[in-house]
């Protein structure tokens, strides 16, 4: 028991682990980072832009993430 | 602004959520936890929806949020992106807290830390302390209640007066329905809120410019305030490691009413299908900060930032709106005010009071309803009234240890070996050293305390665990069939 740890056990899992890691990754340093300019996309500042484009990716993860837990029967 | 129409409209609003909270309860009994508390889990998807978004969109939406455009710029946005967060939070851990609940009969996060270690103690302890956290914001949010009657009323109603309303309202729904009550009326608060929200961002924008894209506005900024549009903002103090750690520290804060919302779900998959939709609630955020970058423009000498979006439809919008926008206010620190006091009510009362005095579950259901008074009448309406300067502090210190408690659920979702003494050394070690970057040493080097006292709080956590005898195995067997359903892996 001292060793062990709740991983994913199916590579879709470690598939969507590594989406949720990579979604966190994407609004915060150091990709913010390279959003952090006074530019404008579509009329509005790119760090705007940039963090409505990690909220709606949020939304196709958990999406795909719906799809495998409930496609394997596991709730 | 001399037009009795806004004090109406926003009266209005209170009337209409008084009798949705009263009719909430639908003939149910409420002399049971499981009803007054999580609503014998029977909230369906959109219910669910509506009641997390808007239990996290408070008044700090249509008042700091914009406040801090107008005095940082996009720094503001880190709410919004910690929110959706939030939402990947709900997905994976409300469907298992929601089987916790609906097998081990929890109906707070501290039960279900107690049954876990196997400790009243600590879950009487996770209980008090985050009570400071959770009173600390529905004090805030009560104030900024009091404080739209008080500028809707154009005075005639006062702070005190004010607190005393939105309390009394809050109390008599929440003690005839309980968390029924918290669910309807979240659900019309968080419509309320985002057609509030797009109306009033929409026609700034319309007067400001003489049409209705957004662009025109940014453009004006990025040619006179480029600094508003980027980190560390136009005061230079939100910097990428204080943006990073504070995304961070508040995905961790696992607040005990949101714990107690996931377990309002009437099925596992309800909440993560509500989970799934969440970060498209957070659009509602951009039209009213849109209002505050106009104020950069158009109200360059605010002596408050957070009043900006109210000074600035003041001045130029319809009294309708102006009505309407302080019905979306009050419904936006309504909606999040309430969980938070039925929550430490709730908590206090089942996981504190229940275990010191061996109470029976019928008489610790009754108490808790009529606990809810005391700690609205004796700790709440004073320290809204008072508007103490340390509240802010005392929240910070609040949200800072609620993330501290994040050893409790890695022993309770990830880690079997997570012990009793190992969680309890954890947190304490945490919070000591949050409570000092807060209070002593502000955030050093820009670093967020709470992310200072993860990094002193889980090293001791692991090494008290591995040293300390761990929690008995049925036990463990128990929570991690449901943590997980497909065994471990060796790490």
């Amino acid at each position: 028991m001292r060793h062990l740890f709740v991983l994913p056990t199916s590579r879709a899992g470690w598939v969507l682990l590594a989406a949720f890691v990579m979604l966190v990754l994407a609004g915060i340093w150091p990709v913010i980072g390279f959003v952090n300019r006074a530019a404008l996309v579509f009329g509005l500042p790119l760090m705007i832009v940039w963090s409505y484009v990690v909220i709606f990716s949020c939304v196709g993860v958990m999406l795909v993430g719906n799809h495998i837990v409930e496609g394997d029967g596991h709730e | 602004m001399n037009s009795f129409w806004p004090l109406v409209i926003t009266l209005g609003y209170v009337a209409i959520a008084m009798a949705i909270g009263l009719k909430a309860r639908a003939g149910h009994r409420m002399d049971t936890l499981e009803q007054w508390g999580v609503a014998g889990r029977s909230m369906g998807p959109v219910t669910l929806y509506l009641l997390i978004a808007a239990g996290s969109v408070s008044a700090y939406t249509f008042m700091g949020a914009p406040g801090w455009a107008y005095s940082k710029g996009v720094a503001v946005f880190y709410v919004a992106v910690y929110l959706a967060y939030l939402a990947l939070v709900a997905w994976y851990f409300g469907p298992k807290v929601w089987q916790f609940g609906e097998q081990f009969g929890h109906v707070t996060q501290a039960s279900a830390i107690a049954d876990r270690y196997q400790s009243p103690t600590l879950g009487a302890l996770a209980s008090l302390v985050m009570a400071v956290g959770s009173i600390a914001v529905a004090v805030l949010q009560t104030v900024g209640s009091a404080y739209i009657l008080f500028v809707m009323s154009g005075g005639a109603i006062p702070v005190w007066l004010g607190v005393i309303i939105v309390l009394s309202c809050i109390a008599v729904y929440l003690y005839i329905s309980g968390q029924r009550a918290i669910g309807r009326t979240n659900a019309f608060q968080g419509a309320l809120m985002l057609v509030v929200a797009w109306a009033v961002g929409l026609w700034a924008v319309h007067s400001a410019t003489g049409g209705l894209d957004m662009s025109a506005v940014f453009t004006r900024i990025q040619q006179d305030h480029a600094e508003f549009l980027t980190l560390p903002g136009a005061r230079g103090d939100m910097s990428f490691s204080f943006w990073t750690t504070s995304i961070i520290v508040s995905m961790f804060s696992f607040m005990p009413p949101v714990w107690t919302q996931w377990m309002c779900a009437s099925s596992a998959r309800t909440i993560r299908r509500s989970a799934t939709w969440l970060p498209t609630y957070y659009v509602v955020i951009l039209p009213v900060v849109v209002v505050g970058f106009i104020g950069i423009y158009s109200l360059p000498d605010l002596a408050r930032a957070d009043t900006v979006v109210l000074e600035y439809a003041m001045a130029n919008l319809p009294v309708v709106l102006v009505g309407l926008l302080g019905a979306g206010t009050l419904a936006a620190s309504m909606s999040s005010s309430e969980p938070f006091i039925h929550s430490v009510a709730l908590s206090a009362t089942k996981d504190v009071l229940q275990p010191l005095f061996k109470l029976s579950d019928a008489f610790t259901a009754k108490l808790a309803r009529w606990l809810l008074l005391p700690v609205m009448a004796l700790i709440i309406a004073p320290l809204a009234i008072a508007e103490p300067g340390s509240l802010v502090m005392i929240l910070l210190v609040g949200l800072g240890f609620a993330s501290q408690v994040l050893p409790a659920f890695i022993g309770m979702f990830f880690w079997p070996r997570a012990s009793k003494l190992g969680v309890m050394a954890g947190i304490l070690s945490g919070f000591a050293v949050t409570v000092a970057f807060t209070t002593v040493w502000s955030h050093p080097l820009g670093i967020h305390a709470g992310f200072w006292g993860l990094m002193f709080n889980l090293p001791v956590f692991v090494a008290v665990s591995l040293a300390t005898p761990a929690v008995e195995a049925s036990v463990v067997e128990r929570f991690f069939r449901i943590s997980a359903p497909r065994g471990f892996k060796r790490a």
